[in-house]
């Protein structure tokens, strides 16, 4: 367990599709996934490409988030595949690997993820925060979501005086 | 001769500062011209107008020489009026393409190029520099009016981006990606 060094992009270990997680690296990157989430005060989620881990696990954690309507407490899914989605809203975002930018991305308001331990259910803030994340690990991240500059894409003054964007 | 108006395009650049926008469609006004479609927007602290407007033909030399006065008195560094063919909106997009990267000399060139060698017609582009220091970050974002081969475009800009080190990703523009 520790603490790791968030890697930022243009790193290309960000744009890897990551390998199916196999037990042992779930725990031990899971691990890592939540000592590391916890350091970061405004964060609500993290994948383990982010930390050079490329392997499918992700760590999400929205239940001290204003913003979250409901939530499932800490999440650490190994293997997550979205197998239904419905709904579509347009939300703030951040991401820990690209600092300087936040922006408006359309996400689903309703999933369900199947995952090494079973089945979750999310809604809202939540849901974009696990599909932020599950992205992650097919290396796409959210500049590849947005379509327009202008109207769509932020740059970040710094982290913890904008009050919308969330950390990723 | 028709008494239909007379279109001009409209270019200018300045020093930011508040009233550019106003001096301009003032005498725009005053010369009974509209305007048709604009884009107007601050880079890098300087703000760039481009206006298509439709003016009577009896107030050409009025329009020149109204835009020419705001030009000396608001200290623009640019103002150009260009009789232009009163032409259709044009092609509307049908996909947005993401390229973004380490920042280098180039990248608008070679993707640009790459669309225009296989026909793809641009009609919007937007670059943005971001990052801090030592790793800035160059995001550009590509409106495209696509009438051939979609598949084929994808697999050139993924080669162009693999060349380049740039990560390009094309999307269909309004479609759902859930």
């Amino acid at each position: 367990m520790a603490v790791r060094e968030i890697l930022l992009y243009p790193d290309r270990r960000l744009k890897e599709v990551c390998a199916p997680a196999q037990p042992p690296q779930l725990e031990s990157v899971g691990a890592d996934l939540v000592d590391t989430m916890g350091s970061i005060g405004h964060c609500s989620g993290i994948a383990a490409p982010q930390l050079g881990e490329l392997v499918r696990v992700v760590a999400v954690d929205v239940s001290e988030h204003p913003k979250a309507e409901s939530s499932n407490g800490l999440l650490v899914l190994g293997n997550p595949r979205v197998v239904e989605a419905e709904g579509s809203e347009v939300g703030r975002e951040g991401c820990l690997s690209l600092p300087d930018l936040t922006a408006n991305v359309r996400r689903a308001t309703r999933i369900v993820v199947e995952h090494t331990a079973g089945e979750v259910r999310c809604e809202g803030f939540e849901a974009r925060c696990v599909l932020h994340e599950i992205d992650h690990l097919d290396g796409v991240l959210f500049l590849d979501r947005v379509e327009s500059l202008v109207d769509d894409v932020f740059r970040r003054r710094s982290y913890g005086e904008e009050p919308e964007p969330q950390g990723r | 001769m028709s008494g239909g108006p007379t279109y001009y395009a409209v270019s200018a650049i300045g020093r930011d500062r508040p009233g550019i926008v106003a001096a301009i469609s003032r005498v725009l006004l005053d010369v009974d011209g509209n305007i048709e479609d604009s884009q107007m927007s601050i880079l890098r602290g300087h703000f760039a107008v481009m206006l298509i407007v439709a003016v009577p033909e009896s107030k050409r030399s009025e329009l020149q020489s109204g835009l020419e006065a705001v030009r000396a008195e608001l200290g623009l560094e640019a103002m150009a009026v260009n009789e232009v063919e009163q032409l259709d909106r044009g092609e509307e997009p049908t996909h947005v393409l993401s390229v973004y990267g380490a920042d280098h000399p180039g990248i608008v060139h070679t993707v640009s190029e790459a669309l225009a060698d296989r026909g793809a017609n641009i009609t919007d582009v937007q670059t943005k520099l971001s990052g801090a220091g030592e790793s800035p970050v160059y995001v550009m974002l590509i409106e495209i009016a696509v009438s051939g081969e979609v598949e084929q475009l994808r697999e050139a800009l993924a080669a162009v981006g693999e060349e380049a080190g740039l990560d390009v990703s094309l999307r269909e523009l309004g479609a759902e990606a859930l």
